[in-house]
């Protein structure tokens, strides 16, 4: 079963990245500042995981 | 005259778009272990002070606020109550999943990046007895927050091993009657001592290896030191003053745990060679429903040799220190409840 994913945005606004949905994952994401955003419309995944992009 | 057993309580999971807007739509409700409702303090000035009266004596009474007590929810520890308290006390949430379960991650929101300041996600509180046309008790409570939640682990049988206490401020503002019809008490998935799937503190493992089977108890407590919310403009509710935010102060957590002594026992040396760890405590009752706190790093800032029940012990009390990287703790909960501090759509 795959992880699933969330969107977070930057805390200034200017990025969204889509995420595994894993406390590892989004623990350091959060902690700086990071907060979930819905889904965009339209959005090339670029999953993180354990803070490495695979794409 | 009501019995108090009568007393029903809810609350908004969903958080309300801003602290005077009641969330009215995603409510539960649920038991309480405290039995007092949410008191109603409007507070009266005088003019003893002022002279000119021609006398030291009052003699006239002007409204001046609502002092609204913190208001306790004790309940036994569950994934949907943790994953409540956890939520809309430190305001860094994510949700995941589009059907049950869903998978919360809640960390600290710090100030300089938490879209609301230094205010955290409001919800909204009902209290009844007897609901409809001779209600003695129908009230709904607006701009609820979360101020401070105390996690106790025991090792007794029973779910009273397993307990999560939630304080709660509101600012003043009520509806009375409320206009809600509270749902059926919610059923939540609770867990207790025995469902402790991970219990690390600073690399020393509780559940396995030679320090298993020594942890007596735990408690970890958040307080957010609230400051008071009066200012100008803050508002008013039948002419008394009312609280306009809830601003976190020098926010603290606190961890302190109790383990049995025995011989190279760990704590000692973790606490003069000033070792630091992760700390993670896990309760896991289904693949729906669990729970997990990691600290990101915990160094011991004292262990005192005590007495518990006959058995020598050592009572630890940590420092969590906050990680430049993961931050200072990261919750996670799965539980089959959507919508936790999530905006009414």
């Amino acid at each position: 079963m795959s992880v699933p994913t969330v969107f977070l945005e930057s805390p200034q606004g200017d990025e969204i990245k889509e995420v595994e949905a894993t406390a590892k994952s989004l623990g350091p994401l959060m902690a700086a500042g990071w907060h979930q955003v819905p889904a965009p419309a339209k959005h090339e995944t670029v999953i993180l995981a354990n803070s490495k992009e695979e794409k | 005259m009501a019995n108090i057993q009568e007393l029903l309580n809810g609350w908004s999971y969903g958080q309300q778009s801003n602290i005077t807007t009641p969330n009215t739509t995603a409510i539960w409700r649920h038991t309480n272990l405290n039995t007092k409702p949410w008191a109603q303090i409007p507070v009266n000035e005088d003019d003893r002070a002022e002279i000119g009266k021609g006398h030291e004596f009052p003699t006239q009474t002007f409204k001046s606020h609502y002092n609204m007590p913190t208001y306790e929810i004790s309940k036994y520890a569950s994934s949907e109550f943790l994953a409540w308290v956890m939520s809309f006390s430190l305001g860094n949430v994510t949700v995941a999943g589009s059907s049950a379960p869903y998978t919360y991650t809640v960390v600290p929101a710090m100030g300089a990046t938490n879209p609301t300041g230094l205010e955290l996600p409001y919800f909204s509180f009902i209290q009844q007895m007897r609901p409809g046309a001779s209600a003695i008790l129908d009230e709904l409570l607006v701009g609820c927050a979360l101020k401070s939640w105390k996690l106790s682990i025991k090792n007794s049988p029973g779910r009273a091993s397993a307990m999560c206490t939630a304080d709660c401020v509101t600012t003043g503002q009520y509806t009375s009657p409320s206009g809600i019809t509270l749902p059926t008490v919610y059923t939540p998935h609770e867990f207790n001592a025995g469902m402790i799937s991970t219990l690390t503190m600073n690399g020393i493992n509780y559940l396995s290896g030679g320090s298993g089977k020594q942890f007596v108890s735990m408690d970890a407590s958040w307080d957010n030191n609230f400051r008071p919310g009066f200012f100008p403009g803050s508002g008013t509710q039948d002419g008394y003053q009312i609280q306009g935010r809830f601003e976190w102060g020098d926010r603290a957590f606190a961890v302190q745990f109790v383990v049995r002594v025995q011989a190279g026992s760990e704590e000692y040396s973790n606490l003069i060679n000033q070792t630091t760890g992760t700390a993670t405590i896990a309760f896991t009752r289904d693949t729906n429903n669990s729970f997990s706190m990691e600290i990101q790093k915990m160094g011991f800032a004292a262990a005192e040799l005590s007495n518990t029940d006959g058995i020598a012990t050592i009572q630890v009390t940590g420092t969590q220190l906050y990680d430049p990287t993961n931050g200072l703790l990261t919750v996670s909960v799965t539980t089959p409840q959507s919508g936790i501090c999530q905006s009414a759509s």
